[in-house]
Formats: C-alpha cells, structure tokens, sequence
C-alpha cells in the first residue's frame, strides 16, 4: 500500500471543490502538518513504551505488563495523568521565560519534520537546504534549555540548563561536520537527493569505505550527546544536579519537554537512517515501513547506550567533544571530499 | 549478621567457657560470607548507579535476591537477619538451604564475569574512576581506614588472616590488594571479594560436619565482670563490639564499631582538587553507609 | 517633497525586493523584527533582550526566505542563533548583578548618541532614492545553493579564506588571552 496515492487523491478532491489554489495550497500543508504532528505524538508515546520495555529487557525485568498487551496503554494511561495534573508555575520563576521554554522545545522537535521524508513521496516539503535547515532548527533546543535553565530561578536547573548547552553547543560541531561528509558525497543538501543517491544497499553511506562508517559513528555519538542520552546525560545526573533543567516543571510543560526529549531522539535516529542506510529505500515493503524499520533500529542502538554505559564527567565530556571526536570528523571530511574527487569508491 | 556475630563473639569471649559447635562455627562462616557478597553487590549497584549506570544496579539486586531468599529461608528475614546468637546459631538451615546455596555458586562465578564486562572494561567507567581519590597507604592507616578502601591502597591487612576469628584458618582463600588506591582499586577489591567469599561458601558447604548447632547458653547468663573487645573484618572494614560487664544479666556498657566513621572522616582529604561528579563517585567506592557511621 | 522622498523609496524598495513586497507575511516578519528590536534595547531585564535579539536574528532569517535566500537563512540561524546568541546568554548568566532594578540603561551621552543615530538615519533616508541600484535583470537560478557553492569556491576564494583567516586569528587570540590569564 502506498500512502502518496491518498494523499494525491485527496489533494485533487480539495481542488476540484473549486477554492483558490493559494488557500488549497494552506489546507494541504495545514493538515499535513496536523497529521505529522498526530504521527509523532503516537510515536513518541510509542517511544516512551519502547525505552521502558528496552531497558526492563536489558536489565531483566519485564517492564509495564498490567494494562493491556505487554503493558502497551501504560503510556497513554502516563501521558493522560501527566496533562491532568497541576500545572504549577513557582512564585519566584521569571513567568515569560518559564512559560515559553517548553513551548519552544516543542515546537523546535517538531518543525524539523518538514524536510524529514518519511517514505517515497512522503515529505512536507523538500527544501534544497533540507538538512541545513533541520540543524538550523535544532539550535532552538538549546536556547529552550537555557530559557528554562534561567527561567526556573533554580541553581540546579540553571546548572543543568548551562551544561547541557555547553554539551549541545560542542557537540553539534563534530555532528554538522560528519553530516557534511555525506554531503559532499550526495553533492546536495535536500534530503531526497540524498535518500535517492542511495538507491542500492551497496550505495548507502554507511558502507562507504572508508569514509562512511566513520562518519556515521561521529554521527551518532554526537547525536547521542545531542538528545542528552548516556553516557552524555550530564544536564540531569541526579547525583549532582537532582534532575536539570526540568526540575521546577510539572503536569504539561513537563509533557512537552518529556515529548520533545523523545521526538529529539526519533529525530537523529531518522537522520541517520536518511544520511547513512539509504532512508526510505528498500525492497518489497512500502518505503514508509522501511523508513520507520531503520530509525526504529537506531533508537534501539541509542537505547542500549543509554542502559549499559555510565555517565562521563564534565571536563571529560568536553574532551571527548573537542579532542577527539572534532578532530576525527574533520580528518574524514578531508577524506571523503578527496575520495569524491580523486573520484574513488565513485560508484 | 555481622553484627550478631562480633557481638556474639564478644559475649563468649567474656564469658570463656561457652564452646560453640562445630556445624555452628561452619554456618557461621557460611552466612558471613553470603552477607558481604550481598553487601558489595549492594555496593556495586549503588556505586554504578551513582556513576549514572542504571543497569548494573539492578544485575547486583538480581543476584543479592538470591542470597536474599538463602538468608529468608534460614532466619525467616530479609533485611533485618538475627541468626546468630551467643553460643552458636538460632536453629538449623533448612534441608533444601546447601543444593539452593550450591546453586547459587555454580552460577555466581559467571555473574561476576558480567559485571566485568558491563563496568571493569568500560573505557568511560575507567575514565571516571582511575586516579580518582588516591588514598595513600599512609593516609590511610592514620586514619583508620579498614577493609576493601585499606586493601586498594596496598596494606594487605584482613582481619580473616591477620587475626583469625571463628574457623576462617581452615579455608584458604586470598586477600586481594593493590596499590594505586584510587576509585578504580577500591572497586577491583571488592569485585575480587565477591568471588573469594564464593570461595570461602563453596569449601564451607563441602566440609560442614552435622551435629548440634548451639551451645546451652541459660537466659539468665551472667558473664563475669570485666571488659572485652572482639573484632572481625566485614564487608566495610573492621567491625568491633566492646561490651563492658558489672557481673549482671545486662552489659554496663557496649559500642559497636563500624568500618564507615573512618572512612568518612577521610573524604575531605580524598575530594581536594576534585570535580564535584568526581566527590560522589570517592564517595561510592569507599562503601560509606551513612547510618553506621554514628552507631 | 517629504512625500516625494517616500515614494521614491517605495519604488527603489519595489525594485529590490520585487514581489515581496506584496507579501503579507513580509510585512508580519518585519513588525516582529522591529518591535523585538526595539525590545532588545528598551528592556530592563537583560536576559530578555538577549531572548528578543534571538527573536529578531531570527526574523532576519525570515526575511531572507521571503528573498529565496534559503541557505542564507538556514546559516544566519545556524550561526547568530545558534552560536552567537548563545554565546551572549552564556555571558549573561556568568555575569553577576544583571538583573537587578538599579540598572540604568543611559548615560550622559544620550542626547549625542541619539543625534548620531537620527544623522545616519536621515542619511539612510536621502540616500535610498538617489541610489542606482544594480539588480540583475536574470532569473534567480533554481539551484541557488549549488550556484552560490559554486561562486564561493571559484571567483570568490580569496575573500572566502581570507574570512576563514581572520576567524582563525580571532581564535588564537583568545586562547592566547585566555591562557595568559591562567599562568
């Protein structure tokens, strides 16, 4: 079953009723982007059930198992007791600034999926700066986390706030830098031209030799430190800081951060399976599937992360970012624009 | 346990004439063991936890749960065991206690091997560990630093060997020491711990003799006057009793001695010139259990 | 002749933003953008003007979508947003006493700071008209990030490293200054 042809369907019967095409134009994107924010609220629930059945496994437990299959309504049942609860704004908060950091993490999460294709045909809109404008979007993270650092008049969460910038901010550069690898590889920045440069499995990024790999494992590391994940999750080590950033919020701003943690992690994780296995490309089954088969498999990866290693410490973390990692990405940009031009591996 | 049993031993020491049982002293050991497996595994859970690992934390409480469900089995508690008494131990283990403990063996040795793999190796769990809160021999002998936290920097002092209790001639086993006295040491001690009191558990279940488990001991014991002091080495150093007696039915006086008060008093040494994420995990790997140090 | 000023800056205007002009959200983008201005500089609480700065580089980006400058806008994010303004919230929080009432945002020099600023806008204003604008007569090319790559990399390396230059020393002098400070 492919999704484009209902959609081309209902776009034709949204034309045929006769409105101009400017506001047939709004409708399509408007319930476009209503229908991606659906998807992603069930996937970051989904998300929430599968970290919490992943890490019972790991650590073997079961997990939830009361509320229906494997416990699969625990997270509707959460997320329901999270948006009645109390939504409690401290006396001494900076109330604009309390009030707008959740906002603006939530909709920094979900903005960056107007150029993430979800399957053949399946994108919002394919800007030519796709991938520059995903990483342009995801610095409102950042700027969520300070305003809510700041926000709170809280010392732990101005410390986790400060500290999960600093880390955001250093590890973005190694990130940006091994996504330009495969750039220069595709030779474009819209995230179809890459998807369609990868049309056979031999030609995913990933096994690019020797490029690729590295590029992807900078990646993910980076990405990991992005999304705050251990070993990197420094903004709430709770033997230090009690929870971060988030500890002054409750009920619904928490949600929204707690949602846009996870659709954060969704994010990379389909980056990644853009950039370096080919996104949608598969045989046989529908390319939406393949698309969610992949990312679903690198959140697995950034889960058993978080589940097996333990925490770094700060300087530590900074080294890793700025000693190591930054050096290598570079080094493999090097390499691959000189494997594209010396024209190697050029298949 | 441990505390039933220094204080145990205090008593006979003071009384003189109370002869424990062979298949006592045997449990004894048995059940000793088992507690500081348990203790470090608690340890090792908490200490991986507060290194920001969550998943070891819950493998030690796997295996402690197993130990758990031995001493549950024999004293009928799980937390607040009183098994040993004056004179030997309150009853026999049950039959099905020596082929559960068996099997909790043969499977130990392999768990171990687990935490190794999930923490030792771990370049980040190194990076966070090694060369951090070196405590020098010197540093601390002055401070009366015992156990595990004396043994990693390099003072092979035990008091299972250096002043034998009980029957714990009769086993052999090793001490593990090393030298660097950083986190790292401190935590390679104890996981070596683990498997010589595994060690110690599988040769006492091979040898225990059957026979009486306790000494008559009148309830209405009056040890003569006179003070005592006994000590013995558990999982967090030395533990020792001091009972001091008027000739009655109850001690004038009696002190429990941990091994956490000296291990606290040396944090501020250890911490100088630390980060502050450094400060929890010092504290992690000298085992301080905060309500022992004001016993 | 006021009058015949702004018309002539309406058609100069016209001439070179072409059909935004005619863009309703052009207008919304650049109300948003003076208004946090204008924020950034009256506010007491400076944590909040750098929040509008972030605001208003972030209208700037809006603008240049209008103008199809799409990559133009992703680096202005990416850079004044991401790095820039961040680095200013840093500043701010490391620095003690911001917040406090007693801040007091002018001095003695007001009055000369607002002459200057009103001569270079009255400047700005007579110079607009009597400009001869040069815009290219072709079509934006579709590709506009592959022609810019392109210019960047070609006719326009000098500049371009010599830019990557200057932030280089940039750079090295403040690990220099840093440094000194600590030995």
């Amino acid at each position: 079953m492919e999704i484009t042809g209902i959609f081309k369907y209902l776009y034709e019967l949204l034309q045929s009723t006769g409105l101009p095409q400017v506001l047939v134009d709004i409708i399509a994107l408007a319930s476009a982007a209503v229908m991606i924010f659906g998807v992603l609220a069930v996937i970051a629930l989904f998300l929430v059930w599968w970290e919490r059945k992943v890490s019972a496994h790991i650590q073997q437990r079961f997990g939830p198992m009361r509320t229906g299959w494997h416990g699969w309504r625990q997270t509707i049942a959460d997320a329901v007791k999270l948006l009645q609860k109390e939504d409690i704004t401290p006396s001494t908060v900076d109330r604009p600034v309390f009030f707008w950091a959740p906002v603006i993490a939530f909709v920094a999460a979900f903005m960056v999926y107007v150029t993430i294709p979800f399957g053949d045909g399946l994108i919002v809109s394919d800007l030519n700066i796709g991938i520059l404008f995903i990483i342009a979007i995801t610095t409102f993270t950042i700027i969520s986390l300070l305003m809510a650092g700041w926000g709170s008049n809280n010392k732990y969460a101005l410390l986790g706030g400060m500290r999960s910038a600093a880390q955001v901010v250093s590890y973005e550069v190694p990130m940006v830098v091994s996504v330009l690898a495969v750039i220069v590889f595709a030779g474009s920045l819209s995230m179809v031209d890459i998807v369609q440069s990868q049309a056979k499995i031999y030609k995913w990024y990933f096994f690019r030799l020797p490029f690729g790999p590295i590029a992807f494992f900078t990646y993910i590391i980076a990405a990991t430190a992005e999304t705050n994940r251990t070993p990197f999750d420094l903004p709430e080590a709770e033997q230090e800081l009690v929870a971060g950033f988030n500890v002054e919020y409750s009920g619904m701003k928490f949600a929204m951060f707690f949602l846009a943690e996870f659709v954060n992690m969704f994010t990379v994780s389909a980056i990644g399976a853009t950039l370096f296995f080919g996104g949608w490309q598969g045989p046989l089954l529908p390319s939406w599937v393949w698309f969610l088969v992949k990312t679903f498999a690198l959140v697995f990866v950034l889960m058993w992360f978080r589940w097996t290693y333990p925490r770094l410490r700060v300087d530590q973390l900074m080294e890793f970012s700025w000693k190591f990692l930054l050096p290598v990405s570079f080094a493999n940009l090097i390499l691959a624009g000189w494997m594209k031009y010396s024209g190697w591996f050029n298949w | 346990m441990s505390c039933n049993m220094v204080f145990a031993l205090a008593a006979e020491k003071l009384a003189g004439n109370i002869e424990v049982p062979e298949r006592a002293e045997y449990l004894r050991v048995i059940m000793l063991e088992l507690n500081r497996i348990a203790s470090h595994l608690i340890w090792f859970g908490t200490t991986s936890l507060d290194l920001g690992a969550i998943t070891p934390f819950l493998y030690g409480f796997r295996e402690r749960e197993d130990i758990l469900d031995l001493f549950e089995m024999t004293c009928g508690q799980r937390l607040t065991f009183n098994y040993i008494r004056v004179g030997g131990v309150a009853g026999d283990i049950p039959r099905e206690f020596i082929p559960k403990c068996r099997e909790f063996l043969g499977k130990f040795d392999a768990k171990v091997d687990d935490y190794e793999r999930v923490l030792t190796e771990n370049p980040i769990f190194v990076a966070r560990n090694k060369d951090v809160g070196i405590l020098t021999p010197e540093m601390a002998v002055a401070y009366g630093v015992s156990g595990p936290s004396l043994r990693a920097s390099g003072v092979r002092f035990d008091l299972r060997k250096d002043d034998p209790y009980s029957i714990y001639d009769r086993f052999d086993f090793n001490i593990p020491a090393f030298h660097n006295g950083d986190c790292y040491d401190r935590y390679m001690v104890r996981i070596q711990e683990m498997r010589e009191s595994a060690k110690i558990v599988r040769q006492a279940i091979d040898r225990i003799p059957d026979g009486e488990v306790r000494a008559k001991v009148s309830i209405n014991f009056k040890p003569p006057a006179g003070e005592v002091y006994s000590r013995i080495e558990n999982s967090r150093g030395e533990m020792g009793a001091y009972i001091q007696s008027i000739g009655e039915k109850k001690p004038l006086r009696v002190k429990l001695r941990g091994g956490s008060y000296n291990q606290l008093q040396v944090m501020p040494e250890l911490v100088k010139g630390h980060k502050i994420a450094d400060v929890v995990a010092i504290m992690a790997s000298l085992d301080i259990i905060m309500p022992e140090v004001d016993r | 002749m006021i009058a015949g000023v702004f018309s002539q800056i309406g058609q100069s205007f016209q001439q070179l933003i072409g059909d935004v002009s005619s863009n309703p959200l052009f207008y919304l983008i650049s109300f948003v953008l003076i208004l946090s201005a204008l924020m950034v500089v009256t506010l007491k609480n400076i944590f909040h003007s750098a929040l509008f700065l972030i605001l208003t580089l972030f209208s700037v980006a809006g603008i240049y979508i209008l103008l199809h400058a799409e990559f133009l806008a992703a680096v202005q994010v990416l850079i004044y947003v991401g790095a820039v303004a961040i680095l200013i919230i840093f500043a701010i929080m490391l620095t003690s006493q911001l917040t406090s009432k007693r801040i007091v945002q002018t001095n003695e020099q007001v009055t000369v700071a607002l002459l200057i600023c009103f001569g270079f806008l009255g400047t700005a204003f007579l110079s607009i008209p009597y400009t001869v604008w040069r815009i290219a007569d072709v079509a934006l090319p579709a590709e506009n990030i592959f022609t810019l790559g392109k210019l960047l990399m070609t006719d326009y390396v000098l500049p371009f490293e010599v830019v990557s230059i200057v932030l280089l020393a940039a750079l090295i002098g403040a690990v220099v200054l840093a440094r000194r400070e600590g030995s």
